[in-house]
This record gives C-alpha cells, sequence and structure tokens, in this order.
C-alpha cells in the first residue's frame, strides 16, 4: 500500500497538480482509514507519512491526520468509495472560477467525465459545509471540483481516482487553451449537446 | 424496507399453482422495484418472504421466480435477460441462473414482471401463457425429449414462442441439470431443471409477441445513454474484440500463462495441453459463425460443428471443466460432450468437475473401474451415462459433493457449498478465494470474478497475488453484479461500463433519477437478503470456505508455484467491511441502513443454525 501512496504522490507532484505540501489521498480497508499525514509531502511519502484511523470514529491518530480527515471520511461513509485523491490543478481551478459545471471538449475527458460538477463553501479546506456537502454529489458523479480549491475524485482503487484526477486537470487545460482562441470550436462528437445532462 | 416517492407503477406477476393447475394476477408496489429492482433481486425478496429456505428443494413447497428486470427488452445494451430463482436442491442455498436469449423480453411483453411457479404437477404437464391467458397442457411425447427436440416440438405447436424447457436431465432429477430457451441460452448452474422436473413441470412457453412494449420514461434521453455506452462497448478490446473474435473460450491461454488455470481436479494449475483447446483452435477447426443474444452487440456465444454434429458452445468454463479439469486435450470430445450436456439439460461445469472429481477417486484406488485423467472418451461417455442414469452416470449426477462424499473423501469435492468451482484457480488469484468463499450461490465466478482486477487490469491491474486489501474491492463487484442480474443485464458489459452508465439507463426508463451509489445500494440490499435466505437455510460462517487443496496444498509449478490461499485474515476484513459479525450475520445496523429490519424473523435466524435439511444427502458408500 506505501508504494502505491508513493508512486501515485510522486506523479501528482510532478504532473504539476499538487504544491509541495499539497493534495492529500487515503485508501478505506474494512473499518479503517490510510491516510496521508497532515503537512506531508506527497512526492517523497514515507512510512511515518500514512496515518491509519477508524472510519467509524476518531482515535488519537486524527491528530497526524490530513486536514481534509474529515471530508474524506464522510465520503467513505456515504459512498462505495474505496480510494480518494484531493489535489489541486492550476487549469481545474481556473474553470471553476467562472463555470458551475465544468464539460469537456476533448474525447478522453468526454468518454470518463462527461460532465463534472463545481461546488462552492465558504471555508473551503477541512470545513464541516464540504463535508456535508461532497458525499451527496459523489453518490452521482465520481469527481467534484470545488471551486478555487481543488477535485475530489473517488474510485476503487487509487489509481482509478488519480486517472481521473489526470484527465480531469487535461481537459481544463484543453478547455481553457480552447476558450482562449478567437477561431470557433468545431463539434466532432455525436450527442454532446447533452453532455452537460449527464 | 425503504420508500420513496414514485411514479413507477406497480409490479406485475403471474402466479401459477401447479398443484391447482390455476393461475392469479398479482401486483407488488412500486416501493419494491426501488429496494431490489427486478430479476435476481425480486427472486430473493419473494423467496426470503416466502419462507422458501424451510422448503425441501425438490418438493412443491419450493418455487421457482422467473424475472426479467427493469432494462430487459428496452433497448439497453445486452438487456435481453432474465433470471429463475429457487432453493437449490445443489447446494441447499438460495440460487438464481440468469440467461440471455429472448424469453424475458417476451414475458414483458405479456404485461408481466415476473411470474412465480409454485406447487407441483400431478401430472407431466407444460404450460403455455399467452396473452388470451393460460393453457395447461399435457407434456405428452415432450417428455423423454431432448432440448432440441423439445423447443423444436414446442415451436410446432406455438409458432413464434419462447420457451424455456427441460431436457432429460431435469426429467430424472440430476441435481445440475439446466433449464435451457430456444435461443440456445442455459440457466445452467444449481440444478434448477431438477426443480422443474420435480414440478413435473416439462417448458414455460410464452406467446411471443403479447403486445405490451416494456414502459420507457424518457425514449431520447436512453437513446443518448445507449448511445454513449455503446461507444464504450465498441472501443474496449475485450467486448470489441476478443469475445466477438474468440468467445470467452479466449481465456484459456490468458488463464494458462497466468497458471491459474485449474488442471485435472486443481490438482495443478496448468496444463500442457492448453494450446489445443484454446480459444484459438476452436476458431480455426470448430466454430460455424458466431451468435449473440437478443440486443447484445458483443455477440460471445459460438455455433460450433465437431465430429458430424453441430451445436452451440463450448464456452471457456465447459472447455476447461470438460478439458483441463479432466486432463483432456481432445477438442473434438470436449465439444461432443458439451453438445451432450446441452442436448440432457446439464450444468457443464459441474459435469465435468464431477468426472474430474470420480477421475482423482478412480485414480486413489476408490472407484473401482472408474475413469482415468486424460480419457477423452471416458468423459464423453461419463457426460451420456450420466444423462441416461446409467452405471456411475447415476452417481455422477448428484454432483461431486455427493460423489466424494459416498467414498469417504468428501475433500477430493472441489466445490463450496456444494457447486463446483468454475475455472479460476484462486492460488493463482487470491482475490477469488475470497470471491469463492463468499458468494451466496456457492462456488460462482458470476457473484464476482476478480479475473478483471487480478488478471485482465479492469479496472485497473492489481496485485494478485496479495491477500489484504481486496475485500472492498470484491464487495462492490458483488453488489454491482447483484445489480446487473436484477436490472438484468449482461455482466460483460461491466468489462467497458460503469455504474454511472447503469444507473443513466435505469433513470431513463424510470423517469427518475438515480444516482450510482443509489444503485450499488441496492446491490448491497440483495446481497443481504441473500444472505439471510442462507443463514436461515443452515449456512454460516463455515461453509465460507475452500476445498482443503486451496488452503493447504501449494501450486507446485508454474507462475503460481508454491501459492496457497490463505483465507481467514480475508475472510475477517470481508466480515468487517460488510457490516457483519464474526459468524457472518449482518449487524442489526446494517439491517437497518439497508431497510432490511424486519426483512426476517430471529426465529427463522435461529432455525438456520448448523441445520442444512431439505436438499437431498450423499447416499452411503
Amino acid at each position: 500500500m506505501l508504494e502505491q501512496f508513493q508512486s501515485i504522490g510522486r506523479d501528482l507532484f510532478l504532473a504539476g497538480v499538487i504544491s509541495s505540501h499539497g493534495g492529500n489521498m487515503s485508501v478505506r480497508m474494512g473499518d479503517r482509514i490510510f491516510i496521508t499525514r497532515r503537512g506531508s509531502m506527497l512526492a517523497r511519502l514515507g512510512e511515518r507519512d500514512i496515518v491509519e484511523t477508524g472510519l467509524g470514529e476518531n482515535d488519537a491518530n486524527v491528530t497526524l491526520a490530513s486536514t481534509e480527515i474529515g471530508v474524506h471520511r464522510a465520503i467513505y461513509q456515504a459512498t462505495s468509495a474505496l480510494a480518494i485523491v484531493h489535489s489541486h490543478p492550476p487549469y481545474a481551478i481556473v474553470q471553476s472560477l467562472v463555470k458551475d459545471e465544468i464539460v469537456p471538449v476533448d474525447s478522453e475527458g468526454s468518454y470518463l467525465l462527461h460532465k463534472v460538477p463545481v461546488v462552492a463553501a465558504e471555508l473551503t479546506a477541512g470545513s464541516r459545509e464540504v463535508a456535508e456537502m461532497l458525499p451527496a454529489r459523489l453518490a452521482e458523479y465520481d469527481l467534484v471540483m470545488l471551486r478555487g480549491h481543488g477535485p475530489f475524485a473517488i474510485g476503487h482503487l487509487l489509481e482509478e481516482a488519480y486517472q481521473l484526477t489526470s484527465v480531469f486537470e487535461l481537459t481544463c487545460k484543453i478547455l481553457t487553451i480552447a476558450e482562449g482562441m478567437t477561431a470557433e470550436v468545431k463539434e466532432y462528437r455525436k450527442g454532446s449537446e447533452q453532455y452537460g445532462s449527464w | 424496507m425503504t420508500s420513496r416517492a414514485s411514479v413507477l407503477p406497480p409490479l406485475r406477476g403471474l402466479r401459477l399453482d401447479l398443484s391447482a393447475q390455476t393461475q392469479s394476477q398479482e401486483e407488488l408496489p412500486a416501493a419494491v422495484a426501488h429496494e431490489v429492482l427486478g430479476g435476481r433481486g425480486l427472486g430473493a425478496w419473494l423467496l426470503l418472504r416466502e419462507r422458501v429456505f424451510a422448503a425441501d428443494a425438490l418438493g412443491p413447497e419450493n418455487s421457482l421466480v422467473f424475472a426479467p428486470g427493469p432494462l430487459t427488452g428496452t433497448g439497453a445494451p445486452a438487456s435481453g435477460r432474465y433470471s429463475v430463482s429457487t432453493r437449490s436442491p445443489l447446494t441447499g442455498t438460495l440460487f438464481d441462473g440468469n440467461s440471455g436469449g429472448a424469453w424475458g423480453s417476451a414475458l414483458r411483453r405479456l404485461g408481466y414482471d415476473y411470474l412465480v411457479v409454485a406447487g407441483a404437477c400431478a401430472a407431466r404437464s407444460y404450460v403455455f401463457v399467452g396473452s388470451q391467458g393460460v393453457e395447461w397442457r399435457p407434456a405428452g411425447e415432450l417428455w423423454g425429449a431432448d432440448v432440441p427436440a423439445s423447443l423444436a416440438r414446442l415451436r410446432d405447436l406455438h409458432p413464434r414462442c419462447e420457451a424455456a424447457v427441460i431436457g432429460p436431465a431435469g426429467e430424472r432429477g440430476v441435481l445440475f441439470a439446466s433449464i435451457v430457451n430456444n435461443r440456445g441460452r442455459s440457466l445452467g448452474r444449481g440444478g434448477l431443471g431438477a426443480v422443474m422436473g420435480a414440478k413435473n413441470l416439462k417448458a414455460l412457453v410464452l406467446a411471443g409477441d403479447g403486445g405490451h412494449r416494456p414502459p420507457v420514461a424518457d425514449a431520447e434521453r436512453l437513446k443518448f445513454v445507449v448511445y454513449e455506452a455503446e461507444k464504450l462497448l465498441k472501443s474496449n478490446p475485450i467486448t470489441s474484440q476478443a469475445l466477438p473474435e474468440f468467445g470467452t473460450a479466449v481465456l484459456v491461454n490468458v488463464l494458462n500463462q497466468a497458471g491459474a488455470f485449474p488442471t485435472r481436479n486443481f490438482r495443478a494449475s496448468q496444463f500442457e495441453g492448453a494450446e489445443a483447446i484454446s480459444g484459438e483452435a476452436l476458431r480455426k477447426g470448430y466454430v460455424q459463425r458466431r451468435s449473440a443474444c437478443r440486443g447484445c452487440g458483443i455477440g460471445c456465444a459460438r455455433r460450433t460443428t465437431a465430429g458430424g454434429e453441430s451445436g452451440d458452445g463450448p464456452e471457456y468454463e465447459s472447455i476447461w471443466a470438460l478439458g483441463a479439469d479432466c486432463g483432456v486435450a481432445d477438442l473434438t470430445a470436449i465439444v461432443q460432450a458439451g453438445y451432450a450436456c446441452n442436448r440432457a439439460g446439464m450444468d457443464t461445469i459441474t459435469m465435468g468437475a464431477t468426472i474430474a472429481c470420480a477421475m482423482e477417486l478412480t485414480e486413489e484406488g476408490l472407484l473401482a473401474g472408474g475413469p482415468r485423467f486424460g480419457d477423452a472418451r471416458a468423459v464423453v461417455e461419463m457426460t451420456q451415462a450420466t444423462a441416461a442414469g446409467e452405471g456411475l452416470g447415476e452417481e455422477l449426477g448428484q454432483g461431486s459433493a455427493r460423489l466424494a462424499a459416498r467414498y469417504g473423501r468428501h475433500e477430493l469435492s472441489m466445490s463450496v457449498k456444494g457447486l463446483e468451482l468454475p475455472a479460476y484457480d484462486p492460488r493463482g488469484m487470491k482475490g477469488q478465494g475470497l470471491a469463492y468463499a463468499t458468494s451466496s450461490r456457492g462456488g460462482c465466478h458470476l457473484r464476482a470474478n476478480m479475473l478483471g482486477p487480478e488478471i485482465l487490469g479492469v479496472p485497473k491491474m492489481i496485485d494478485r497475488f496479495a491477500t489484504l486489501g481486496k475485500a472492498g474491492l470484491l464487495i462492490n463487484m458483488q453488489n454491482l453484479n447483484a445489480v446487473l442480474d436484477s436490472l438484468s443485464l449482461c455482466k460483460f458489459t461491466g468489462f467497458a461500463m460503469k455504474e454511472d452508465y447503469y444507473a443513466r439507463l435505469l433513470s431513463a426508463v424510470w423517469g427518475e433519477p438515480m444516482e450510482p451509489q443509489e444503485l450499488l445500494r441496492i446491490g448491497e440490499r440483495i446481497w443481504n437478503l441473500e444472505r439471510l435466505f442462507n443463514l436461515a437455510a443452515g449456512f454460516g460462517r463455515a461453509d465460507d470456505t475452500l476445498p482443503a487443496r486451496l488452503l493447504h496444498e501449494p501450486v507446485a509449478a508454474g507462475p503460481a508455484r508454491g501459492q496457497v490461499v490463505d483465507l481467514p485474515p480475508m475472510l475477517d476484513e470481508y466480515y468487517v467491511s460488510r457490516g457483519w459479525d464474526d459468524a457472518g450475520v449482518p449487524a442489526a445496523a446494517k439491517l437497518a441502513a439497508l431497510g432490511l429490519a424486519d426483512a426476517i424473523s430471529v426465529a427463522d435466524l435461529d432455525m438456520g443454525r448448523g441445520a442444512k435439511a431439505g436438499v437431498p444427502a450423499a447416499g452411503a458408500a
């Protein structure tokens, strides 16, 4: 499990979707959660950077856990997710500042995401508000964007949640570039006008 | 149970009382569809409510529930399916088979969401259901006819009908007799055909077009989601190339190379003759054409010829059971043995696995004059003898667990809860061991198959030899498959599609919001209903296990060399993740959360502890 955290954490940093100490990840095993340590560097995770705590209730380890432990716990309690990746991708953040939902125009994003809802909160990091709001949206979509902050992606495996994160940032980059062009974007996807209703 | 506001119509059912030769129409509130969808879920719901766990599986008090799902016949991909649920005479568990073809669509076109068969006919009969009502007919010359002849005769008698029949095996009480429909598809496992046979019921025949269209609330929306789903199916190499090109037999070489291809009754996990019985060999020498169930674009089925005969199949599991598991590399003999099973209406997996068990008993000196590993002719002859109920075939017809027990070596039956394991050696894919042990219908790959993540990398590749950390993934898979069997959709769509697609298909058909997570919750509810039934039928933690060979005998050679399944810690993780106690009983809080607090009485649960009455026992040696 540590190897998974290490390789995906490093990839997140190298992809430029987190800062040196940003983002967090977790997996669920039975009634336990394994989450990255608060303030850990995801590109340099060691054994002591993975914190084990309860799914149903807190224990002393929560003092070490990521700031977002409450959000992760709420998501696990409300969904079938077994892994969560939370990152701070720049293009996704830019898109979320101007949109209530993000609909991909690229092929990969269209296949995998169709549409990503954007939600807003007054306190965006580790807040009860986010913990109450996100699980309901993640019951509908495997990736939800928190405006100005970053996406929460869920999966059965850490790699799945990471893939969605990676595809989403690329989608947002393509969108941002496309929207900056003066030429009209030519539609190539049958039925794409319905993606917003996905 | 849960309830929610709905515009859904009630579920409309037809109940046939074979004992009284009467029929009645009934309705269930739409809330039941919200709770368990249809198909397998509805079968579990009805049979638990009617306390079939206390029934003699071969007695008139057992019932059969035939149920398509809400997506059957709607145009959703690979949706021409239906389930049949009952208490299995082979395992004693709740059991359902799921089949393609067009029988399920025909039932919906008659305006029914399910059909319950209760009681037993006094004389050999078949039943015809048309838009004008139910006709009770004597079976006459149909009784004794094999499956193809029965289907042909019924089609003469009722042009354009859809029929589900049993063959001589079901009539004779072979405990793994199947039900077959006239699109060549079987409800193969668990002895559903034996239950029909015990009821003196040869066939259930439906008028081909009852005039009702399965309701679709938002046809435009459905069209869009189907289009999106088919894009995935057409671009995925498993659903667009491997299965259409080679059929399921494509897995022979894949599993053999992985060292997870059980050989000679699981004494090895690689077969030296795999190439000769592979999907590639089948395509080259035997396949006439491919075929597909109604509404399916994958087309995994095969029409073949061998030794002057022609017929359907064999599928991967049949090739394995009648081939590698018996040490046989003669593909012609395997195909012919498969035809014999199809004609008689028998499950090829249990047939082959039981012959393999007999072969090991013979080699151990316990079964004088029995078949030996590698004897292709013996596989064909034993299959025919079982169908005819002749000689050793009479004993083989009771399945491997009773056969092995009869000769004092129960551990040589490679089965879980009495159902023979299929073609994946869990020592080479440990998660599959947990899947077998916890399957609600016994040794089965269709409740959940870790082939995806452990071998094919779907959705992602995981370490197949790892023990812990797989319970959650398996549970999600079990829950999702319960949903697919209840919608009813083919599981092969799952190689390309995820739960969000299924949720959106159902949402379009029902005209109501349906979240993917809610769908998985429904799957979890169905799984727990099945668990409650099985607990009341006498199954518990001690039954959630594997044959001793897989727990204690390391694989001798190949990629899985040295591996056994370390089951106890996996089972502990599984129970915790399920919200069950150490004995495998769902906790009260879990049942309450799923709306199942009143699904079964404490007395019924207590009744099941340690007792498995109501199924045929092994005969004395």
